[in-house]
């Protein structure tokens, strides 16, 4: 008996992919801890630090989305699964690899521009807005990860 | 699509009637002052001007801003009717304008009134403050019932006070009973303390103080407290329900006043007005009965300017500004092109004789956005929504300008929605097929990104090479302008002639046979090109040095133009979590509870992924302007032009509409 096949593998593709989430909680906590430093000193400031905080989120949303390609393709979340073969499999797996491991580091080094960003708003809140744009010029990375997983996805045959 | 020109203007006139032009120029509003400090130091202005001063009138009127801007705040906490999403500025004719400068000092009162009754509401609020303390400091002793003030009698001493629960009790009552003449008592317990109390013979005071203080006793005394524990909470409860009927009382005077919150603000407004026309003062200069002022005016307006000096006893002048001048900037642009000024303004204003490229990329950053939240539903509610506060609301300044960048950027969205064939993701498809129980499909305008990535990749690419060349020919063109056109061509044909080359070089093959060879050698002589120029500037060793450095600026091109890789990937962000938001919709199946399950996730669901794509896509939107776009031409670092004016938060005075 083979324990490991194409289906199994495309699922460890999808569970990679989702681990970005990873990189986002570790972000969107780093970043919640800076704001809400800045909120004690400023309690209106509430709206504009919430932006600032759900910046590192999209990593895991990124992840999701793989994972969620995978599912769909593989038949998971509509009734029966396919039978994948072991290459099938192994593609999918590879579609997770990209966004599942830059969106962990991506999304923790996202995290931190966004505090650096978030004490910027507390002393120069005109300035919020370039806080952000530094902050997202992390977000290319994990943006050009998610573009691989996609064309590799999108290129597995089933 | 420009920086507006600017002159330098000076004016001199008699002191008599400072105040008068003043005013003229405020009501102009179009001419930014210059401090004229500088001139103190120049020998032949130094000896006969002086400085003018606003003699501290300034900070009277400063602090009058600032307590209406006191009561204002103390109002608006206690004013039920609810504010707008938009803070507009009311109009006001100058009929209405003198009313409320005849009405000054009855609003003066009423603002000496609010301070007065918010003074009070913070004193009672202490003074229930303290009435709290002391009620938790009692709390303890609800069960002692002798007198608080009794401390002593001829024979006896009353003592009150606390003992870590860590010491046992059983064993401190057994050793103070060995002293003999003492009566202790344990009162309550909490937490971390007994609370006792005890009677001894004043002969023993000492011995048993002793005993107790090895247990960490503390004495706990009722200085200013009279009768016993009960009838003093039971005085405190009922002070403090007065109390805090008078602090409903007050709650309720402030929120009557709420309605004086408009008069009060126009009031502001205009102390507002005074005080700036006080403050401008330190930027003339002034001799025993004239004086001066030197400021910059932009061009189109000095005939209208001279029209309104000649009428006056003054003399005035305008001049061209010199090379070295720090000229402020102004931008100017058409109708469509005005929103996009925000995102300039947001990097920086371009140096005044730099180039304004507002109306050059105004299109791509709608299209940009478009193609990155790319679905013709969220397109239609934002542009739907912002349309609704563009009627509702009469916005000016920066708040218009962004709300009406996002309605044009909702536009864009619909069109690269529908191309794309997003409708809030397939949520149509997937209701007719759960709900209805049908097979609907709608076709894209153009094709489903999802179906073939690889042709909207190269699209987007192709964009983004056509964006960055207009960058670089931005340059170039500011570069013949000043007569540099062999630096022109160094810094910008070349690297037209290598990537168009190095393009058609690799790519041109799928279009015709002949392309790749004439890529080839257009490369060849552009990548000879930068070489040999490269390190134009450069002495001696740094001329071979600077060409092989600015060949390697290829990579930097290369990843340019790859970071526009960037709208596909959030086009299909944006198309993949709606697909998501609707298949978990779909998960409970037909029927009523489906429908209604499909229609709360896709309530949630699509308002979740409208806000995180639409930020998504003004940030990503922006950063191609900025570091792509910018990054081949922009000279940033003007100075807004701040003209003297009326300058009011609240109310809009009419006659100010001509300038901006």
């Amino acid at each position: 008996m083979n324990m490991i096949d194409g289906n199994t593998l495309a699922l460890i593709g999808a569970a990679i992919a989702a681990l970005a989430g990873i990189g986002s909680a570790m972000g969107v906590g780093i970043a919640g801890q800076a704001a809400s430093a800045v909120l004690a000193e400023d309690p209106k400031k509430f709206g504009r630090t919430l932006i600032l905080q759900a910046l590192p989120g999209t990593q895991g949303i990124y992840g999701l989305i793989i994972s969620f390609l995978i599912m769909q393709k593989i038949g998971l979340l509509g009734g029966a699964m396919l039978d994948l073969t072991i290459a099938q499999g192994s593609y999918f797996l590879i579609a997770g690899i990209p966004i599942g491991l830059v969106g962990i580091w991506s999304g923790i080094a996202q995290g931190k521009a966004a505090a650096a960003a978030l004490q910027l708003t507390s002393k120069r809140p005109d300035q919020m807005v370039k806080g952000i744009i530094y902050t997202a010029m992390v977000e290319t990375y994990a943006i050009f990860a998610l573009l691989v997983s996609v064309l590799i996805w999108l290129r597995v045959a089933v | 699509m420009s920086i507006v020109k600017m002159q330098r203007i000076a004016v001199v006139g008699l002191d008599q009637e400072k105040e008068f032009i003043m005013s003229q120029l405020m009501d102009f509003g179009a001419v930014e002052l210059v401090d004229q400090k500088a001139k103190l130091t120049e020998e032949d202005w130094g000896s006969m001007v002086t400085l003018d001063e606003s003699y501290g009138k300034d900070a009277d009127l400063d602090a009058k801003i600032l307590k209406a801007e006191t009561s204002l705040r103390f109002l608006e906490k206690y004013d039920s009717a609810k504010g707008p999403l938009f803070k507009t500025r009311r109009r006001v004719d100058s009929e209405q304008l003198s009313q409320i400068n005849v009405q000054k000092e009855e609003t003066e009162t009423t603002i000496e009134e609010i301070l007065r009754l918010e003074d009070t509401l913070r004193e009672t609020k202490e003074k229930i403050n303290k009435l709290s303390q002391d009620e938790i400091f009692l709390e303890p002793w609800k069960n002692y019932n002798l007198p608080l003030e009794l401390q002593k009698t001829s024979k006896a001493l009353f003592c009150t006070g606390a003992v870590p629960i860590s010491w046992d009790m059983s064993v401190l009552m057994k050793e103070t009973e060995e002293i003999g003449g003492v009566v202790m008592k344990v009162i309550s317990t909490d937490r971390d303390l007994n609370y006792i109390a005890f009677v001894s013979l004043i002969s023993k005071e000492e011995q048993v103080m002793d005993v107790l203080k090895k247990k960490g006793f503390s004495t706990i005394s009722f200085k200013g407290f009279k009768g016993t524990v009960g009838e003093n909470l039971a005085r405190i409860s009922e002070e403090k329900s007065a109390l805090e009927t008078e602090v409903k009382a007050i709650e309720e005077k402030a929120a009557n006043l709420a309605h004086l919150r408009h008069c009060i603000e126009e009031y502001s407004d205009i102390i507002t007005i005074e005080a700036d026309k006080e403050k401008i003062k330190t930027k003339l200069l002034k001799t025993k009965k004239s004086f001066y002022l030197e400021g910059w005016i932009p061009t189109r307006l000095i005939p209208k300017a001279k029209e309104l000096l000649e009428g006056m006893s003054c003399c005035y002048g305008f001049e061209e500004p010199k090379e070295e001048d720090e000229v402020p900037v102004l931008l100017d642009n058409k109708d469509f092109f005005v929103p996009f000024e925000s995102i300039t303004e947001m990097y920086s204003l371009p140096a005044y004789r730099g180039f304004d490229p507002t109306s050059i990329y105004a299109l791509f950053y709608a299209v940009f956005f478009g193609m990155m939240l790319s679905d013709a539903g969220y397109g239609i509610i934002m542009a739907l929504g912002c349309f609704v506060v563009l009627r509702k609301f009469n916005l000016e300044g920066g708040t218009y300008k962004m709300i009406k960048l996002f309605f044009y950027c909702g536009i864009s969205t619909i069109i690269w929605g529908a191309l794309f064939g997003g409708w809030f993701g397939d949520f149509v498809q997937v209701f007719a097929r759960t709900i209805l129980g049908k097979e609907v499909t709608i076709a894209p305008l153009w094709f489903n990104p999802l179906d073939d990535p690889m042709k909207l990749l190269i699209f987007s690419l192709a964009l983004g090479i056509i964006h960055l060349f207009i960058g670089m020919g931005i340059k170039a063109y500011t570069q013949i302008k000043d007569g540099h056109w062999f630096d022109a061509l160094c810094d910008v044909g070349f690297w037209y002639f290598t990537i168009i080359g190095l393009i058609s070089w690799l790519g041109g093959g799928m279009i015709s046979d002949a392309l790749p060879t004439i890529g080839k050698w257009l490369a060849i002589i552009g990548a000879a090109g930068l070489l040999l120029t490269g390190g134009r500037h450069n002495k001696g060793f740094g001329k071979i040095t600077g060409g092989l450095g600015n060949i390697y600026n290829v990579t930097g091109y290369m990843s340019d133009i790859l970071s526009y890789a960037r709208l596909l990937a959030l086009g299909l962000a944006t198309g993949v979590i709606a697909q998501v938001v609707n298949t978990m919709g779909s998960l409970f199946g037909g029927g009523i509870f489906g429908l209604i399950a499909l229609l709360v996730i896709f309530v949630f669901g699509h308002t979740l992924n409208i806000a995180i794509n639409a930020l998504g896509a003004f940030i990503h939107a922006s950063r191609l302007q900025y570091v792509e776009f910018f990054g081949k031409f922009y000279e940033d670092g003007g100075e807004p032009f701040n003209p003297f004016r009326k300058k009011t938060k609240y109310i809009r005075i009419d006659q100010e509409e001509e300038e901006k």
